[in-house]
């Protein structure tokens, strides 16, 4: 086992004791498996017990551990020391108020996300449960295919700090809640599209997207926000035509 | 507060589809026509590359007032402005200038009035 010593830099932010934010600098030993995550585990339990940062699964599925890595959002634990030489900064996730240290509010995120209901939408809804005749929603795999990459978001928000239009317009949908949008208008199971489609078609929805793509280079789990914000666009567009000419 | 946010939140953004299919277009005319157009005109002709009477007076006008001429200037000048109003308009949102209503005005208009410009001195070549 190849142990070194690395320092990070962490900005600290403690309300009750500093108004203002500062850097936090710490040594600490590292070998190839070191994440990001296990360096802050290792500074909370051994070094400085009042940092704060969440965390939960450490394999990258729950979406916590989101921080900004020299100044790029990555989850903390699918991010390894062994692939950083030199000066390390470790920041709580732009364009979020920040709490606490590295805890940040997602609150905007949250309500952004509940506008453009992710979940299943049904006029028709499956009948009550009859064990001789279950019913249950079909689907094909050729219909499965047409959402499934869409449908990996764990809501870590990186893409939110990736994203320079959202760090202007936090009123913007923001590339996960547009993408989970496009995931449901998808799925041959959901009869939502229109509801969604009032979200979508508004300045803060799709169109205060520029296509910058930062949001699909960031997402740890290769959603491609971007091309769903995209082809969100698109739907928008027929949405508006087809309104018009209904009158 | 909550009544006027709840007033602009279902606002329907009826315009953006119409500058965003402008520019989807003017980048599809600037990216495969547009360097073309520059080859012939602005390098080859110059360089004397090409025959001299390929685009003599006579013939430039018969081309260019025309319907052909006409879809020429709307693909080779119109859907390019509007192309790069959006470009502009959005640029300038990125870097905090102006205000984005007038932003729109400004460019969207700039570019509407070049077009009306262009494709009119195109008829008025074709009627006079």
């Amino acid at each position: 086992m190849n142990i070194q010593t690395k320092h990070i830099s962490v900005k600290r932010y403690l309300p009750d004791s500093s108004a203002d934010p500062y850097w936090q600098q710490y040594d600490l030993p590292v070998d190839d498996s070191t994440s990001m995550l296990d360096a802050l585990n290792h500074i909370k339990e051994q070094l400085d017990s009042t940092l704060s940062y969440r965390w939960s699964c450490r394999m990258a599925i729950c979406g916590s551990c989101g921080v900004m890595v020299n100044g790029i959002p990555k989850l903390g634990c699918k991010t390894f020391l062994r692939d950083y030489e030199g000066d390390i900064r470790i920041e709580p996730l732009a364009h979020f108020p920040v709490q606490r240290d590295l805890v940040v509010d997602m609150e905007i995120f949250l309500e952004h996300l509940a506008a453009v209901k992710p979940y299943l939408i049904d006029d028709n809804p499956v009948k009550a449960y009859d064990p001789r005749a279950p019913e249950t929603y079909q689907q094909s795999p050729e219909q499965l295919a047409r959402y499934k990459q869409f449908a990996n978001c764990i809501n870590c928000g990186l893409c939110y700090s990736a994203c320079p239009q959202f760090g202007l317009n936090p009123e913007f949908l923001g590339p996960a809640a547009l993408t989970l949008a496009h995931r449901y208008n998808l799925d041959s199971r959901d009869h939502g599209k229109k509801q969604r489609m009032a979200e979508l078609n508004r300045h803060d929805g799709v169109w205060s997207c520029t296509f910058v793509g930062f949001c699909s280079k960031v997402c740890p789990k290769h959603v491609d926000p971007a091309a769903a914000v995209n082809q969100g666009k698109v739907e928008a567009a027929k949405h508006t035509l087809i309104a018009l000419f209904k009158g | 507060m909550s009544i006027s946010k709840h007033g602009t939140q279902h606002k329907q953004a009826f315009d953006e589809p119409l500058w965003w299919g402008l520019f989807s277009a003017g980048g599809v005319c600037f990216a495969v026509l547009l360097p073309a157009v520059i080859l012939f005109i602005a390098v080859l002709l110059p360089l004397g590359l090409l025959p001299a009477e390929a685009l003599s007076y006579e013939r430039a006008s018969t081309l260019l007032f025309s319907v052909l001429g006409f879809l020429f200037v709307g693909a080779v000048v119109c859907l390019p402005l509007f192309h790069a109003a959006h470009r502009l308009r959005h640029g300038m949102f990125d870097i905090s200038v102006g205000n984005d209503a007038t932003n729109k005005k400004l460019m969207y208009g700039g570019a509407a009035l070049l077009s009306i410009l262009a494709l009119g001195l195109v008829v008025a070549g074709m009627l006079g």
